[in-house]
C-alpha cells in the first residue's frame, strides 16, 4: 500500500516542496551563524562590533525555529493528499501565504543583521527585535506569523473535516491549533521579568516538550504507515498512547522551568516528577519504530521474500535517527539536569545547551530531513529509493557532528556547574574563572570542530536532497 | 464476550489522551492562576509596612538589597533592608520608579541582553548570569570595577560600564558598545537592582559568598 | 511526614506540597484515576458489540 500517490500532480505536495526548500535554506543559515557563535568563544575578537554574539545567536536559534516550522508546515501539506484522500482545500491562499511568510522572514533577518539593536524604546520591540530568547521576532512579525498560522490551521481543518479524517489526521488538527494559539502567550510587554519569563515558556516549553513531540509522533505514524506499510490500526493505536503520554507529562513538565524564576517553590515537585515522565513516551516511541520494522520484515520474509520492507532507504534511516535521537536528545539529557536539586547548580550553564543541541536536532531536524526525503520520492515517482554515497555522508557527519557538538558542550557545562557555581558562587568573576578552565577552552575549540564537520555533512544532505531524484540508482 | 482487549483497543487510548491532554491543561491554568497571584509585583506600602513579596514593587531601588539564608526556608532569600541612596536619592515615587524600570525592562528587550547574557538563569551563556548583578562583589565599594571606572558608588560604576563597556573590559571576551545612552544605562541598572530583589527560591546557591575563593584555597 | 509550610505565600497548592512529592503524586493520581472510569466504559462497549 506504500506511495499510493506519487505527490506529482498535487498542489498539495507541490506547496510541501516550497516548504521544505526555503526550511533547507534556513537551516544552512543556522549552521553558518552557529559557527560564527562558536568561532567567538574560541576567538572573541571575531566580528566583534560587527556581528557580535549576540547577533549571530540571535540568527542562530531563530533560524533553528523558524526552519523547523516551514517544514513542520510541509510535511502536513505533503501528507494531508495521502490522509484525506482529497486535495487539500485553500491551496491558492496556502500558497500566497507562504511567499507572506517567506518575505517576512527574509526581511526580519536583514533587520537582525543591518539593524540588530534599538533604543529602548517600544518602537524597537514592534520595528528591530523584541529581545526574547527564541521568539525575538519584531512585533509586527508576530502578527503576520498569527496571520499564516491562522491560514495554515484553517487549510488543515477544512480538509480534514472535508476529507476522511484519520487518527493521524485529528492529532495533527488538534495539535496544530494549540500550536498556533500558544504563539499569542509570546506577544505583550511586561515591565515585571517574572511574568515575562512565565508567560515566555508558554510559548517554547509548549511547543518544544508538548505540541512539537505530538506532531512528530503524528508524522512518525505517517512515516511507518508510507515507508514500511504498517498496519494503520496498530501505528494509530501507539499515537494515542503517545499523545497520553507525551501531554500528560510535558503539559505540567513546564514547571521544571518555573524552579528558579520567582515562582512558588511548589513548581519544585511538579516539574521534578512531570518533567522526569516526559522521556518515557520517547522511549516508547523508539520501541514503536524497532517493533514495527521488525514485525513487517518478519512477514515480508515469512512469504519467503528477504528483501527490505522499506521503501525509501535515506528517510528511513532519518526516522530511526528520530525515534533514538529524541529519547537521547530530550530524554536523557533533559532529564540529566530536571530535577531541582540538580537543577539549582547547572540551571544557565552549557548544560542547557548540550542537551538544546542534541534534542532539536534529535528529536525534530531529523524527522523533518525524514519528511523532505519522503517528498523527494514522492516528487520523482520512485517507487524505492535507495541511499547514495552523499546521503550516507550526510547522515554520518550531521549526527556525528551534532553529537560530537553535545558531548563537548556537556563537558563544559560540567566545568561550569564546577567552578562558576559550586566553587565561586556564580559571580561575574566565578563565570569567567569558569570560561577560563582548560577542559572548558579544550570542549569550546572541540564544538567548534564538530559544529565544522556538521556543516560538511550539511552540504552533503543538500546535494544529496537537490540530485538524488534524477539518480540512475533508485527502482522506479 | 470480548475477546479483544481494551488495552489494544484505540478508543479506549483516544478517549484516555484527550482526558489526560484536557485534564492537564485545567490544571496548567489553575495553577497559572495561584502563580499570578504570587508572583504580580508588589507595591510601595508592602515596602514602607515590610510585606514581603515575591517580586517587590519598583521603589525597591530606594533600599539596601542583600542575600542571606534563611533558616526557615533552607536557601537564600533577598532581605530589603534599610533606604540606600541611588543615584543620589532614596526617595523614588512609586511613579518615577516605575518609569525607570520600565525604561530598564525595554531597555533589556531593544539591546538583546538574552542573547548573551542569562536573566534568572534564561538565555545565552556568553557572559554571567545577571539575576543577582547588583549584588555581585565586584561592583560594591573597594571592589574592583568602582576603581576601574572611575567612579564612586555602584549605581554610576554599572551606569559607566554599561555605556562604555569596550572601555572597561574584564576578560577578552568583551561586551560590545551598544550605544546604551546615560538615560538608559539609569534604567538598565534599576532593572538589575530590581531584579536582584526578585525571590528566586535560592538561586544562585551561594553566590558571592566563596569570595576570593580560587582552587580550592 | 508533614513538614511545617516554608513558602513565601500560603495558597491551595502550597498547602498540598508538605511533604516529601506529595503535591506531585496528588497531581498525577487525580489525573490517572478516571482511566478507570475510561477503562470500565469501553470494556462494557467490546463486550456489547462481541
Amino acid at each position: 500500500m506504500a506511495n499510493k500517490f506519487t505527490g506529482i500532480g498535487s498542489e498539495s505536495k507541490q506547496l510541501a516542496t516550497w516548504y521544505f526548500t526555503f526550511a533547507a535554506i534556513l537551516f544552512g543559515a543556522q549552521l553558518l551563524f552557529g559557527l560564527v557563535a562558536a568561532i567567538q568563544y574560541v576567538m572573541p575578537g571575531f566580528l566583534f562590533e560587527v556581528v557580535d554574539f549576540n547577533v549571530a545567536r540571535m540568527i542562530h536559534i531563530n533560524a533553528l525555529v523558524v526552519w523547523m516550522v516551514f517544514a513542520m508546515f510541509g510535511s502536513v501539506y505533503y501528507l494531508l493528499p495521502d490522509e484525506t484522500g482529497i486535495e487539500t482545500i485553500g491551496i491558492k491562499i496556502g500558497k500566497l501565504l507562504y511567499w507572506i511568510f517567506v518575505a517576512a522572514i527574509v526581511v526580519v533577518v536583514l533587520v537582525y543583521l543591518l539593524v540588530q539593536v534599538g533604543p529602548a524604546t517600544e518602537t524597537t520591540i514592534w520595528f528591530i527585535n523584541e529581545g526574547r530568547e527564541y521568539i525575538e521576532a519584531p512585533r509586527w512579525a508576530d502578527w503576520g506569523i498569527v496571520v499564516v498560522a491562522l491560514g495554515f490551521v484553517a487549510n488543515l481543518w477544512l480538509t480534514g473535516m472535508k476529507g476522511n479524517r484519520s487518527g493521524i489526521v485529528t492529532v495533527l488538527m488538534a495539535d496544530m491549533i494549540a500550536f498556533a494559539g500558544l504563539y499569542l502567550a509570546g506577544m505583550f510587554f511586561t515591565d515585571s521579568i517574572v511574568m515575562d519569563q512565565y508567560w515566555w515558556w508558554w510559548v517554547i516549553h509548549l511547543w518544544v516538550e508538548a505540541t512539537w513531540e505530538v506532531f512528530v509522533g503524528a508524522i512518525a505514524a505517517y512515516g511507518l504507515i508510507t515507508m514500511i506499510g504498517a498496519s494503520r490500526k496498530v501505528v494509530e493505536m501507539w499515537l494515542w498512547i503517545e499523545v497520553a503520554m507525551l501531554f500528560g507529562s510535558g503539559i505540567l513538565g513546564i514547571g521544571h522551568h518555573y524552579f528558579w524564576i520567582g515562582t512558588p517553590e511548589y513548581w519544585w515537585e511538579i516539574g521534578a516528577l512531570f518533567s522526569a515522565l516526559e522521556p518515557l513516551p520517547l522511549v516508547a516511541m523508539f520501541i514503536h519504530v524497532m517493533y514495527d520494522w521488525g514485525k513487517q520484515q518478519g512477514k515480508q520474509n515469512a512469504s519467503g521474500e528477504s528483501v527490505s520492507v522499506i521503501n525509501n532507504k535515506p528517510a528511513f534511516l532519518w526516522f530511526w535517527m528520530n525515534a533514538f535521537g529524541n529519547f537521547l536528545g530530550a530524554g536523557i539529557w533533559g532529564f540529566f539536569h530536571t530535577l531541582p536539586q540538580v537543577n539549582l547548580y547547572t540551571h544557565g550553564t552549557q548544560f542547557t545547551s548540550a542537551h538544546g543541541h542534541l534534542a532539536f536536532f534529535g528529536a525534530y531536524a531529523t524527522i523533518l530531513i525524514g519528511m523532505m526525503y519522503i517528498a523527494v520520492q514522492g516528487k520523482n515517482g520512485i517507487k524505492i529509493l535507495k541511499h547514495t554515497k552523499s546521503s550516507i555522508w550526510a547522515v554520518s557527519m550531521i549526527v556525528g557532528g551534532v553529537m560530537g557538538m553535545t558531548i563537548a558542550l556537556t563537558i563544559a557545562g560540567y566545568v561550569q556547574v564546577l567552578v562558576s557555581r559550586a566553587q565561586m558562587g556564580a559571580t561575574w568573576a566565578g563565570y569567567f574563572d569558569g570560561q577560563q578552565g582548560v577542559w572548558f577552552a579544550q570542549a569550546m575549540d572541540w564544538r567548534l570542530l564538530m559544529g565544522v564537520i556538521t556543516f560538511l555533512g550539511f552540504v552533503f544532505l543538500v546535494k544529496d536532497l537537490l540530485s538524488t531524484g534524477k539518480n540512475p540508482v533508485h527502482e522506479r | 464476550m470480548a475477546n479483544k482487549s481494551v488495552w489494544s483497543d484505540n478508543r479506549f487510548w483516544q478517549r484516555s489522551a484527550a482526558w489526560v491532554t484536557g485534564f492537564a491543561a485545567v490544571l496548567l491554568i489553575w495553577l497559572t492562576f495561584d502563580t499570578m497571584g504570587q508572583i504580580s509585583m508588589g507595591t510601595d506600602a508592602d515596602l514602607q509596612s515590610g510585606v514581603t513579596k515575591r517580586v517587590p514593587g519598583p521603589t525597591v531601588i530606594n533600599y539596601k538589597i542583600s542575600y542571606e539564608m534563611s533558616t526557615k526556608r533552607g536557601l537564600e532569600v533577598p532581605v530589603i533592608g534599610e533606604k540606600e541612596k541611588f543615584f543620589g536619592r532614596d526617595d523614588y515615587s512609586e511613579k518615577e520608579a516605575r518609569a525607570l524600570l520600565h525604561l530598564g525592562k525595554l531597555g533589556s528587550q531593544a539591546k538583546n541582553c538574552m542573547n548573551c547574557h542569562t536573566l534568572l538563569g534564561n538565555g545565552a551563556y556568553y557572559a554571567p548570569d545577571l539575576t543577582k548583578a547588583w549584588l555581585d562583589p565586584a561592583w560594591q565599594d573597594g571592589g574592583t570595577m568602582q576603581a576601574m571606572t572611575g567612579k564612586s558608588t555602584k549605581e554610576e560604576a554599572m551606569a559607566e560600564f554599561l555605556q562604555h563597556p569596550s572601555t572597561y573590559p574584564t576578560h577578552s571576551r568583551m561586551m560590545p558598545n551598544l550605544g546604551i545612552t546615560a538615560e538608559e544605562a539609569k534604567g538598565l541598572v534599576a532593572f538589575l537592582k530590581h531584579m536582584s530583589s526578585i525571590d528566586t527560591n535560592g538561586f544562585p546557591r551561594n553566590f558571592g559568598r566563596m569570595q576570593g575563593a580560587v582552587n580550592g584555597k | 511526614m508533614f513538614e511545617q509550610f516554608t513558602d513565601v505565600v500560603p495558597s491551595f497548592f502550597g498547602w498540598l506540597n508538605q511533604g516529601p512529592m506529595t503535591l506531585t503524586i496528588f497531581l498525577h493520581t487525580i489525573i490517572v484515576l478516571p482511566m478507570i472510569w475510561i477503562y470500565k466504559q469501553e470494556k462494557a462497549r467490546l463486550e456489547q458489540e462481541g
